[in-house]
């Protein structure tokens, strides 16, 4: 399987009012094309910050990050954002929707900070919907959806930028457990129909059932890693 | 983007229609401030160029004429028919200036000598405006002339009364008797106590036959400080019948102190402008930076996923602009509304309009703006709302993501 992340011995330290908290502490891992991959660990343990490292959202303190063969770490802010823009999709707990916007308008958004023709982003956008089965709520506002559908939407706005990668930061830890299993089902199959590779940080039972390989994490290390059928 | 923009800015809706409705209040205001001055300008212009004329021939350097003769155009009638005939509905009259000394029985005066042509329309305007007692002055057989009211005062002598005038070394007759015809409130107490009117013909025979100090232009259409390339075309059309020992020059040219008046009205337009806008820009920064403050985690979700700092920045000066021309757009209509009902003419209340007509306004003015005034104001309205946004755009741009999407607001 082709690699198209890899970090290698990354650290993060958090330093405020002269303390330095460290969440990671030389992370070495590789993620291939079309993984369906869940970094699992209890709260504390580096989760979210190894996924904004990954996604290019943060900068590590130490350590490479590589995608696609291209180096993020030492990119500026403004490369970095191109990256994201063109190659990394984001799912976020909290959905993240832009609130004046309809689903159908956020679905589009990626595609309309990438240029593309008002025509295009739409059927895009409406197909991804339609693969998530928000067709019917294409009009509505994030306020006028439930949060398993608003969930949806993100997982939409990511699925129609068609990106090398989508991080998910516990995408289902505000969800009931039937609205949780039913997005696990979703992203599943876009993973296995159209190859979307997945990494998720989370300590959801539910999602870690359904990933193919857990990356156990404890303290910012990585204290095990494990295939699933 | 203009899309996500414009929600944006309604958001906040109240704060939103209040920086608008402050945004419309100062274009409306400087809408119709712009139509105020030019409704004032254009009533000094009108008053100005009542007594000046629009375009006037005169001998070149005529204020530097040592001698009296020496600042004469001679000849004079017939150098008017030509300008008449090359611009036919314009009125062109003779001005004859003669430095005399007037006496009555008890006293004399050093005076000028206004000749005029007696159905001129500087006679008629001295004859309607400021004549107080008895009636214009006359030629043919019975030579006579108005006074200033403080002249007369100052020669002891009323309507009816005889003054002697002594204009010596002129090419005429250098002497003259005439009755007082009349009594003139002249606007100046200097020109009131030096100045007499006559008749042209009366003051060519006493001082200087067939000679004019001036030939004076007079254009009807030209009613407004703004046409002011319409008088300098006419003036090029008509310069090659001027003999060269002459110049022909337009009102601003030979009374430039008169228009340097009108010219110190636009600075001052331009600094109440800027003041207002200031403001309204205060009010617009206080909107752009509070919807930012509000939006800290959106903006940090929106860079996330792709936006860089410079996209950022643009959104949030659009929305800035889309505020701001919300409440142009709004102030515009009210102000246009303002203006072209001013354009029909409008008086000023009570004591302000007494005040005015002082400064010899008339009773009713013509509110008018200029293309650049409109312009002016637009970009203002632009300026101000990118200048408004910068700041916040620059906050904008520097979040952090994951800092941003971690805010709570």
């Amino acid at each position: 399987m082709q690699t198209i992340i890899e970090a290698r011995n990354l650290h993060k330290v958090y330093r405020s009012d002269g303390i330095e908290t460290p969440a990671l502490r030389g992370v070495d891992l590789s993620i291939g094309r079309g993984e369906f991959t869940a970094i699992a660990g209890p709260s504390g343990s580096g989760k979210s910050t190894l996924l904004h490292l990954l996604g290019g959202l943060d900068h590590p303190s130490e350590g490479e990050v590589w995608l696609e063969g291209e180096r993020l770490d030492n990119k500026s802010a403004v490369q970095r954002a191109r990256i994201r823009l063109w190659k990394i999709g984001f799912v976020f707990q909290a959905y993240n929707l832009i609130p004046v916007l309809t689903a159908l308008e956020n679905a589009a958004f990626v595609l309309e900070l990438r240029g593309l023709p008002s025509g295009e982003r739409t059927e895009r956008a409406r197909a991804a919907l339609a693969e998530l089965e928000m067709a019917e709520f294409a009009e509505r506002r994030p306020n006028q959806l439930s949060g398993g559908q608003q969930q949806r939407v993100a997982v939409a706005r990511a699925l129609a930028a068609e990106p090398t990668v989508v991080f998910a930061d516990e995408p289902t830890a505000n969800l009931d457990s039937k609205t949780g299993l039913a997005l696990i089902e979703y992203m599943k199959r876009l993973n296995r129909e159209k190859g979307l590779t997945f990494v998720f940080s989370t300590h959801d039972p539910r999602l870690l059932e359904h990933v193919r390989r857990i990356i156990h994490l404890e303290d910012g290390r990585i204290t095990r890693e494990e295939e699933v059928n | 983007m203009w899309t996500l923009a414009w929600k944006n800015v309604w958001r906040g809706r109240g704060r939103s229609l209040v920086t608008a409705a402050a945004v419309a209040a100062v274009v409306a205001l400087m809408l119709v401030m712009y139509g105020f001055s030019g409704a004032t300008q254009n009533g000094m212009f009108q008053n100005l160029t009542r007594t000046t004329g629009h375009l006037v021939v005169r001998v070149k350097n005529a204020d530097e004429a040592r001698e009296f003769d020496m600042s004469l155009i001679r000849n004079a009638a017939s150098l008017k028919q030509k300008l008449a005939e090359a611009v036919p509905g314009a009125d062109v009259e003779e001005v004859l200036e003669v430095p005399a000394l007037l006496a009555s029985e008890a006293r004399s005066r050093g005076v000028v000598l206004l000749g005029l042509e007696p159905d001129g329309h500087l006679m008629q305007e001295f004859g309607g405006k400021y004549l107080t007692a008895g009636k214009l002055p006359s030629g043919g057989d019975n030579w006579s002339a108005d006074l200033g009211k403080a002249l007369a005062r100052a020669l002891k002598v009323d309507v009816g009364q005889t003054v002697y005038a002594f204009a010596p070394g002129t090419d005429g007759l250098g002497a003259a008797a005439f009755a007082v015809s009349g009594l003139l409130d002249l606007p100046e107490s200097t020109m009131e106590a030096r100045t007499a009117i006559l008749t042209l013909d009366v003051a060519q025979q006493l001082a200087a036959p067939d000679s004019a100090s001036r030939i004076v232009i007079f254009l009807p259409d030209l009613k407004t400080l703004s046409q002011e390339s319409e008088l300098e075309r006419v003036r090029d059309r008509l310069a090659p019948l001027v003999p060269e020992d002459y110049e022909l020059l337009t009102w601003k040219e030979a009374q430039p102190a008169l228009a340097a008046i009108l010219e110190m009205m636009k600075p001052m337009i331009l600094i109440y402008a800027l003041l207002f806008f200031i403001l309204a820009g205060l009010l617009v920064v206080n909107t752009v930076y509070l919807s930012l403050v509000e939006r800290i985690r959106e903006f940090g979700v929106i860079i996330a996923l792709g936006a860089d700092r410079w996209r950022i920045m643009r959104l949030v000066i659009m929305e800035s602009l889309l505020l701001v021309s919300s409440g142009a757009l709004v102030g515009g209509a009210i102000g246009g509304l303002a203006l072209w009902h001013m354009s029909q003419g409008f008086s000023l209340p009570g004591n302000l309009a007494q005040q005015y007509a002082e400064f010899g306004l008339p009773e009713v003015l013509y509110a008018s703006i200029t293309p650049a005034q409109t312009a002016q104001v637009f970009i203002f309205t632009v300026v101000t709302a990118i200048a408004s946004a910068l700041w916040p755009a620059w906050l904008a741009g520097r979040l952090e993501p994951v800092e941003a999407m971690r805010h709570v607001a």
